[in-house]
């Protein structure tokens, strides 16, 4: 941690020491905090959802009530007494019923997995109103505040316990993030392909994520029970679900802070909105200020009428609204959906991503002062991979008979393809003629209508992408699928994701093993972005990396892998000149380390000059197989691209690709 | 043999109700891929609409049933085109898929609110526009208005597939669902197909909601779970097929009406629920839908 960090640490424990303090021990206000502290640690979990893996729960209502009435059926009907105990049991039956959630429902996304998590926060509120003998239906549960080692908790010492079971909370979520599981959540957001065949199963991740995000739900309701000391069914429907995921979006995702201030702001909102008269202040305030910013926008030209004349309709007329109406709470739901919207179309990153982003444009240095850190400039640390056996001759890979059929279209008919260890093996072919099809049935991605797959002596066929991948076949996109909002080093990092044994105590206890495995891999990740020459943009998002460095980039990642086999599809594709040099260098050097190569490019000079062997596809058939030089005069290739002799040649020279 | 004859009959006829609705969001989904998470208010608004018109809560009655039925079905659409407008259409050009599924979520949360504040949060009688005395089938008592249902929900979906099939602003639907970038270059306006599907989708669910109405209660939250139960059976049957629609419709009707006899009404929704789950845990496509292959 640096300096700054362990100052704002131990300035927001201050400041929640102090709070009651503040406030004078007032009851309602510590309440309040209490509860904005419990929504925060809900918070938490389901940033982990929604922020990083990129996914919408609709269920998270459902799986707090699970935890608070976990706690709730502890004390009541089975009478267990210790508060420690009840807590856990309300995290691990929560995290149990999030799996039972997550098995099946995480084999879909997005719209799916939204009506889903819906579903079961809808089947929980149902179960919970039915199952009266667990939970006595509508007529609620009391549970008094616990007892803490024999020592009965008051309102205000439960409110230090609420505090520290957030911050314990709040360091778990930190470290998981930051760990390779926090970096396999963001990687399958940004590109869930590219995580597959990095050798990080995009499904698996996904139930780890919901499945923690859930456990952190449990421990925020069973706290909530103790807080409220009464709970009953109604409690835990849609709109509570909606109001996390307004919290959630509006803080700002990807932080810490951000749930902190959303779950402040949902907390205090509706006691806000009670009363009229401060509303209407704060929507005409609103108006001047939304007016005033358009206007301003307008005058610097920096947007157009159409652009700003609905946000300026709706602040207005939330402020003219907000004099007609007598009584607000009956109108809340319809301010929450107009808040929901405002922050999806303009606030996208939350208050807080929002505040960064206003720091970043202020400060430009700040957000590129920090230095790459582990590589040196005389390459000494540069990547290198682990020694392996040596080689032997013989097929790495023998691909027979393979046969990928979409509906009538055969994209590869009986293709057959021997790559040979430490060769280097271009594919080529017109456009359309199944070479990337072929990359994808040798990854996993597309399993072969018929043929076989052996990789090193084992059939690959059925496996899945991350099987394969882990097994030594790794890749590059036709399309860069990065990892847009990571760092070229997380990147890199996450194709390194299989070095790291650590398990989730190793994390959370930030042990000797996950510290070595850590700085291990982030010297590797150092010394490959070296080796792509990428050393100086080590901390720079991928997604603002020029093209051709993010194809560069791409190789590294697959590199991390360790891979026997290295598949790069159209490296070349889009490279200036001297970037093509630069590849060329790259290429050759991944061979000379003992890694086998299949290369798929139009750039003929490149595929000839460094190919041990060619094949040539056309029409999703193998029509040669040779040395380079062969590949080049052969009757069949000529007539692939440039047409046969009946053929109009200067149209096909043109466009070579058939339509 | 009475009762279970009974109780298939009224599951057909809500298993309709949800064929219905789920054509609604399989119409859209179609176009843009794209759902109305507020599905269930559209049809609740229409059902409200419709119960203002034939009966006095506003100063009416206005009309009969029959002649409001074009009206609510002129609102849903507009309706339909302001959810696509401020909701959806936003987000289709940002690619934000999470913009469209909270958006819609909040414009339904606001629909609902609005007509509590409108109707009331009580439920209210829709008066049926046909005899309520049953009749007798083989013993058992069906209502005229289950049957109206049934044949109304039929008629609705086979009104729009014969629009898409026959008529050329049909064909302009259906080539945007193959492949809306080729369907923009042939010079179709891809923006006015996917406004036209969710006029023409929030259409069929208020409709839907003037069919129910007279069965059940009509209130601002007749909407949510109807709208949540369509999507499963949406998904059951699969999303891109219409008789997988109206194939789960049927199962899952079946199934609530027969878990609210024999177990408990408190339980009858949640069949169709687990169904959901189920279904996804085993064939996410629906038992009708095509899996899609991704392409990389």
């Amino acid at each position: 941690m640096t300096r700054k960090q362990w100052g704002l640490g131990i300035a927001s424990i201050a400041a929640l020491a102090l709070f009651p303090v503040a406030v004078g021990g007032n009851p309602y206000y510590i309440h309040l905090a209490e509860t904005i502290l419990i929504y925060a640690i809900l918070l938490f979990g389901l940033d982990i959802v929604v922020g990083y893996t990129g996914e919408v729960s609709l269920g998270h209502a459902g799986l707090f009530g699970i935890g608070s009435y976990t706690a709730g059926i502890f004390f009541f009907k089975l009478g267990v007494p210790y508060v420690l105990v009840i807590v856990a049991a309300s995290v691990g039956v929560t995290a149990l019923f999030g799996a039972i959630l997550a098995l099946p429902a995480l084999r879909v996304t997005g719209p799916y997995l939204a009506m889903v998590t819906l579903a079961f926060g809808t089947i929980i509120q149902i179960l919970i109103n039915e199952m009266t003998f667990l939970t006595e239906g509508p007529l609620g549960i009391k549970v008094p505040k616990p007892s803490l080692l024999g020592y009965k908790l008051n309102e205000l010492e439960y409110f230090y316990f609420v505090a520290a079971l957030m911050l314990l909370a709040l360091v778990t979520v930190n470290r998981i993030l930051r760990s390779h599981l926090g970096r396999a959540f963001q990687a399958l957001r940004d590109s869930p392909v590219a995580c597959d065949c990095m050798g990080v199963s995009v499904y698996r991740y996904k139930v780890y994520a919901f499945v923690i995000s859930a456990a952190m739900a449990g421990l925020a309701g069973s706290l909530y029970t103790y807080s409220e000391e009464y709970i009953s069914p109604n409690t835990y429907n849609f709109e509570l679900t909606i109001l996390f995921l307004l919290a959630v979006i509006m803080g700002g995702r990807k932080t810490r802070s951000g749930p902190l201030l959303g779950a402040l702001i949902v907390v205090t909102l509706p006691s806000l909105l009670s009363d009229i008269s401060l509303f209407r202040g704060i929507a005409t305030a609103a108006a001047v200020l939304g007016v005033i910013l358009a206007a301003v926008l307008l005058l610097k030209r920096q947007k157009t009428w159409r652009e700003v004349i609905v946000p300026v309709t709706s602040v207005v007329g939330m402020a003219v609204f907000s004099y007609y109406l007598e009584n607000i709470v009956d109108w809340r739901l319809t301010i929450f959906g107009f808040m929901t919207l405002f922050v999806v179309y303009y606030l996208q990153d939350g208050i807080i991503g929002y505040l960064r982003g206003a720091a970043d444009r202020l400060w430009p240095h700040r957000a590129t002062a920090k230095v790459a850190e582990g590589a040196d400039a005389d390459g000494s640390r540069a990547w290198a991979p682990p020694a392996k056996a040596a080689l032997t001759s013989g097929n790495l890979l023998e691909a027979s008979n393979i046969l990928m059929q979409f509906g009538g279209l055969k994209a590869l008919n009986a293709v057959d393809l021997y790559v040979a260890k430490g060769a280097i093996h271009g594919l080529i072919g017109p456009n359309g003629s199944g070479k990337s099809t072929m990359m994808n049935v040798l990854t996993g991605i597309y399993r072969p209508t018929d043929g076989k797959v052996v990789f090193n002596g084992n059939s690959i066929v059925g496996k899945t992408p991350s099987e394969i991948a882990l097994a030594g076949i790794a890749r590059t996109f036709q399309n860069v699928q990065l990892f847009g909002e990571m760092t070229a080093t997380e990147n890199v990092l996450v194709g390194l994701h299989h070095t790291f044994h650590s398990n989730l105590f190793d994390i959370l206890f930030n042990t000797r093993r996950y510290r070595e495995e850590e700085k291990a891999a982030h010297q590797r990740a150092a010394g490959i972005l070296q080796f792509v020459g990428l050393a100086d943009m080590a901390n720079e998002e991928a997604r603002n990396l020029p093209y051709g460095k993010q194809r560069l980039l791409e190789i590294g990642r697959a590199l991390g892998l360790d891979p026997s086999l290295l598949l790069l599809d159209e490296p070349a594709a889009g490279l200036t000149a001297p970037d093509i040099k630069e590849l060329i260098q790259i290429i050759r050097k991944i061979r000379d380390h003992g890694i086998t190569l299949i290369l798929i490019e139009h750039h003929m000079d490149v595929v000839m000059t460094i190919s041990d062997f060619v094949t040539v596809l056309d029409f999703g058939q193998k029509i040669a197989e040779e040395k380079p030089s062969l590949v080049q005069s052969d009757p069949k290739v000529i007539e692939a691209y440039l047409g046969s002799s009946m053929a109009d040649p200067a149209h096909d020279a043109a466009d070579p690709a058939p339509a | 043999m009475e009762i279970l004859l009974q109780l298939l009959i009224s599951g057909i006829s809500l298993g309709m109700i949800y064929a219905v609705i789920a054509f609604g969001y399989q119409l859209t989904f179609a176009t843009s891929g794209t759902l109305n998470f507020g599905q269930g208010e559209a049809l609740m608004l229409g059902a409200l609409v419709g119960l203002s018109l034939v009966s006095n809560i506003h100063g009416g009655p206005y009309l009969n049933y029959w002649l409001m039925i074009p009206l609510v079905l002129v609102f849903g659409a507009l309706q339909g085109v302001v959810v696509e407008w401020i909701g959806v259409r936003p987000s289709i050009k940002t690619k934000s898929e999470f913009g469209w599924i909270m958006s819609t979520i909040a414009l339904a949360i606001i629909f609902r609110n609005l007509a509590e504040n409108i109707w009331g949060k009580d439920d209210l009688t829709f008066p049926s526009p046909v005899s309520a005395a049953p009749f007798q089938v083989f013993g058992a008592n069906v209502l005229l208005m289950q049957v109206l249902v049934v044949v109304g929900a039929i008629a609705m979906m086979l009104a729009v597939e014969l629009f898409n099939r026959k008529s050329i602003y049909g064909k302009a639907v259906v080539a945007t669902s193959n492949d809306p970038a080729a369907a923009g270059l042939m010079g179709i306006n891809t923006g006015m197909v996917i406004t036209f599907s969710y006029a023409l989708s929030s259409a069929t669910a208020a409709f839907a909601g003037v069919l129910v109405a007279p069965l059940t209660l009509t209130g601002a939250t007749m909407g949510t779970s109807l709208g949540l139960k369509a999507f499963a059976v949406a998904i059951i049957g699969g999303l891109t097929s219409g008789m997988g629609a109206v194939v789960g419709g049927l199962i899952l009707g079946v199934c609530e009406t027969l878990t609210g006899f024999y177990i408990s009404t408190g339980y009858k929704e949640v069949p169709g629920l687990v169904l959901l789950l189920l279904v996804l845990a085993v064939k996410p496509a629906g038992l009708f839908g095509k899996a899609a292959i991704k392409k990389v």
